[in-house]
C-alpha cells in the first residue's frame, strides 16, 4: 500500500508540474511583452489582459470565418494584434510615459472598452474553439495530456529564443536595449526613439495575442479571460526585477508550477493567495525582485 | 478679495452647510438620500487614498482591502452584539489602521513600481481572506443582519440612522470629520514634509525628514481611514460583502481619486460623486455605455492629466487672469 500511494503522489506531482509549465508558459507570454514595454518606455500597460483576450477572440474569428487552419489563424492573430500595439502606442501611450496615474487611467479605460466591446460584439457568454490539438491527446505513463498543452510550452520556448536572437543579434533589436538602458544617449546617436517604441509595443502586443490564441482554445473565450493572466503577468515581473527579461521568464513559469503543485496541498480557492504570498515574501527577502536589474534613475 | 486663509476656510464652511442642508429638499426621495449616502461611504475611503496618491506620491491599488478590514471588524462586533456602534466602528478603524502598518513596514521599503504591484497583491490577498474566511466573514455569501445604530437625542431633535435621514446625516458627520482631518493633515508641517517626499525624495531625506517614518505613518492614518469609510458602508447597507472589497472596487476607488484630481482636498469627493451616484442615476449596466466611459476615462487621462478638479481649477484660474487682463487694460 505504501508504495501504491507514493507512486500516486509522484504520478500526481508530475501532472501538476506538466500543468503548471503550460499556464506559466502562458503568463510568460504575458509577462515578456510587459516587461518589454516598462524597461523600454517606463510605462505599466494594465491592459495587456485585454490584447491577450483579444487574441482568443481574433484567432477564434480567424479559424471560423477566414482559414479554417489553426496555425494560420494564429500568425494572423498576432499580425493583427501587432498593428493594434502600434495603434495604441502612437495615440495613447506614447504621450503618458511620464504621468504613472493616467496611465493607469487610461488603461483601465481600454480594459472597459474592449471587456465591454468583446460583450457588444461575441456576447456575454463564452465561446468555445474547437480546434485539433486539443481533441488528441499524449499519453506519458498514466498520465495523458492534450497535444495543445506542449504546443503551449514549444510555442513559447520558440517566442523566447526568437526575442533573444532580435534583441541580441540584429540592429534594430540592439537599438531597443540601447533605448531602454538610456533613452537620451540612443537619440543623441542617432537613434529614433519613435520607432523603438513602435516596435516594442508591436512585439509585446503580438506575444499577448499569442497568449490567447493559444490558451483559447484549452480554456474558454470570454470576455475576462484575460484578467488573471494580466495579475499573474505583473507577479512574475515584479519577482524577476521589472526590467529584466529572464527575471520575467523565470518567473512567469515559476508562479505557474507554484500555483499548480499548491493544488494539491491546499484548498484550490487558496491557490491566488499561495502567489501573491510567495510574491511578498520574496520581495520581503530581495526588494529588488530575484534577478535585481537597477534601472535607469535609481539611486 | 478674501485673505488666503479665510477663503478655503470659509468654502468649506460652505461646504459642509450644503452637505447638512440636503436633506431638507430631497427627505421625501429616499432613493437620492440612498445614492448620496453611498457617495459619501466611498468618498471617505477615497480622501484616504488621496492622501496617499495625491499627497504622498504613493500609488495603493490595495486600498479597499483596508477598508474591509475596518468593515469586517464593525460588523462582526455589531452583529454578535458584542459592542454598539461608535466602539465597533472604532475598533474597525483602529484594526485597519493596524493592518496598514503591518503592511506597510516591508512594503514601503520598496521602489514606486514594485510597492504599487505589491498594494495589488495585499488587495488581493485581503479579498481572498474576505471571501474565504467562511466561519467569520462569513465568505462568499457576506455578512448580512448588521444592526443599525441606535436613534441619538441631540435635545432639540433626534436622529434616527435607522431611517434615511438619520443614516445620512451620521455618514456626512464623518464624512466631514474626515475632510476635517484630511485638510489639517495636508496643511500641517507633517503634511509639507509629505509634499517633500512626494517632490524628491532624496532631496526630502537629505533635508532631514525621515522618510520611512512618514511613509508609514501616512500610510497606517490613510488605512485606517479607510477602514472607517468600509466600516460606514456596512452600517449603511446593514450587510458586509467580499465583492464590496475586491479587485474591481479597489480600481474604482483609484478611479475615483485620480479621475477628480488626486491632490486636491475636493477632487476625491467630486471624483465619488461622479462614479457612485451618477452611474446610480443612470442604472450604468450596459455594455455599450460602459464602452463610451471607457473611451472617456482614455480621453480624460490624455487631456486633462491632473483630473477633472484639476481641469476645474485651470480653467477658474484662467478665467480669472483674463479677467484681470481685461481690468488692466481698461484701466491704462
Amino acid at each position: 500500500m505504501p508504495a501504491s500511494g507514493i507512486r500516486f503522489a509522484v504520478t500526481a506531482l508530475l501532472e501538476q508540474i506538466v500543468n503548471g509549465m503550460m499556464m506559466g508558459a502562458i503568463y510568460v507570454l504575458v509577462a515578456l511583452g510587459m516587461v518589454l514595454i516598462f524597461g523600454v518606455m517606463e510605462v505599466l500597460n494594465f491592459a495587456h489582459g485585454v490584447l491577450f483576450m483579444a487574441g482568443g477572440y481574433l484567432c477564434d474569428v480567424f479559424v471560423v470565418h477566414a482559414t479554417g487552419s489553426y496555425p494560420l489563424a494564429v500568425v494572423l492573430t498576432m499580425v493583427t494584434l501587432a498593428i493594434v500595439g502600434m495603434a495604441l502606442e502612437r495615440t495613447v501611450f506614447r504621450r503618458l510615459r511620464v504621468n504613472l496615474p493616467m496611465q493607469i487611467v487610461a488603461s483601465l479605460g481600454l480594459i472597459l472598452i474592449a471587456e465591454n466591446g468583446a460583450v457588444l460584439l461575441f456576447g456575454p457568454s463564452a465561446l468555445q474553439l474547437s480546434v485539433p490539438s486539443v481533441r488528441s491527446l499524449v499519453r506519458v505513463g498514466e498520465l495523458s495530456f492534450t497535444v495543445q498543452h506542449f504546443i503551449i510550452v514549444g510555442a513559447t520556448v520558440v517566442s523566447i529564443g526568437a526575442l533573444h536572437v532580435f534583441l541580441h543579434h540584429t540592429r534594430f533589436g540592439t537599438a531597443l536595449r540601447a533605448t531602454s538602458q538610456n533613452a537620451e544617449a540612443a537619440r543623441v546617436i542617432g537613434i529614433d526613439s519613435a520607432s523603438i517604441y513602435r516596435i516594442t509595443f508591436a512585439v509585446a502586443c503580438a506575444l499577448a495575442g499569442l497568449g490567447g490564441a493559444l490558451l483559447g482554445p484549452l480554456f474558454l473565450i470570454s470576455p475576462q479571460m484575460g484578467d488573471l493572466p494580466l495579475l499573474k503577468g505583473l507577479t512574475a515581473i515584479v519577482l524577476g526585477g521589472m526590467a529584466s527579461i529572464p527575471g520575467a521568464i523565470v518567473g512567469g513559469f515559476a508562479i505557474g508550477i507554484v500555483e499548480a503543485v499548491s493544488t494539491l496541498f491546499i484548498a484550490t480557492e487558496y491557490r491566488d493567495m499561495v502567489v501573491f504570498t510567495v510574491l511578498i515574501a520574496i520581495l520581503l527577502m530581495r526588494p529588488w525582485g530575484l534577478f535585481s536589474v537597477r534601472v535607469r534613475g535609481d539611486a | 478679495m478674501l485673505p488666503a486663509r479665510t477663503a478655503p476656510l470659509l468654502s468649506g464652511a460652505l461646504f459642509a452647510a450644503a452637505l447638512y442642508l440636503v436633506p431638507v429638499p430631497f427627505a421625501g426621495y429616499p432613493y437620492v438620500l440612498f445614492a448620496l449616502t453611498l457617495t459619501l461611504c466611498y468618498a471617505i475611503p477615497a480622501m484616504a487614498l488621496n492622501l496617499l496618491l495625491g499627497y504622498t506620491g504613493l500609488v495603493s491599488l490595495g486600498h479597499m482591502g483596508f477598508a474591509g478590514v475596518g468593515a469586517y471588524v464593525t460588523a462582526v462586533l455589531m452583529k454578535h452584539g458584542i459592542a454598539s456602534f461608535a466602539p465597533s466602528i472604532a475598533a474597525g478603524t483602529l484594526a485597519a489602521g493596524f493592518v496598514g502598518a503591518l503592511v506597510g513596514v516591508p512594503c514601503l521599503r520598496l521602489r514606486s513600481h514594485f510597492f504599487i504591484i505589491v498594494t495589488l497583491a495585499v488587495g488581493m490577498l485581503l479579498f481572498l481572506l474576505f471571501n474565504n474566511l467562511d466561519w467569520l466573514t462569513g465568505g462568499a455569501a457576506g455578512l448580512p443582519g448588521i444592526p443599525r445604530p441606535r436613534p441619538l437625542d441631540l435635545g432639540f431633535a433626534v436622529v434616527d440612522p435607522r431611517r434615511p435621514v438619520g443614516i445620512y446625516l451620521l455618514a456626512a458627520t464623518v464624512f466631514v470629520l474626515v475632510f476635517v482631518i484630511q485638510y489639517a493633515l495636508v496643511r500641517s508641517d507633517f503634511g509639507r514634509s509629505l509634499a517633500a517626499i512626494r517632490q524628491d525624495e532624496t532631496l526630502a531625506a537629505s533635508r532631514g525628514v525621515d522618510v520611512f517614518a512618514h511613509k508609514l505613518t501616512i500610510f497606517a492614518i490613510s488605512a485606517a481611514i479607510a477602514g472607517l469609510g468600509g466600516g460606514l458602508q456596512v452600517v449603511f447597507l446593514r450587510a458586509a460583502a467580499p465583492q464590496s472589497f475586491g479587485l474591481l472596487e479597489d480600481i474604482n476607488l483609484v478611479l475615483i481619486v485620480i479621475v477628480g484630481g488626486a491632490g486636491s482636498l475636493f477632487g476625491p469627493s467630486l471624483g465619488a460623486l461622479l462614479f457612485v451616484a451618477l452611474p446610480e442615476a443612470l442604472r450604468v449596466a450596459d455594455a455599450f455605455r460602459m464602452v463610451l466611459f471607457g473611451a472617456a476615462l482614455v480621453a480624460l487621462a490624455l487631456f486633462a492629466p491632473r483630473g477633472l478638479w484639476g481641469l476645474a481649477a485651470a480653467a477658474a484660474r484662467k478665467l480669472r487672469s483674463d479677467e484681470s487682463a481685461v481690468a488692466r487694460v481698461g484701466h491704462s
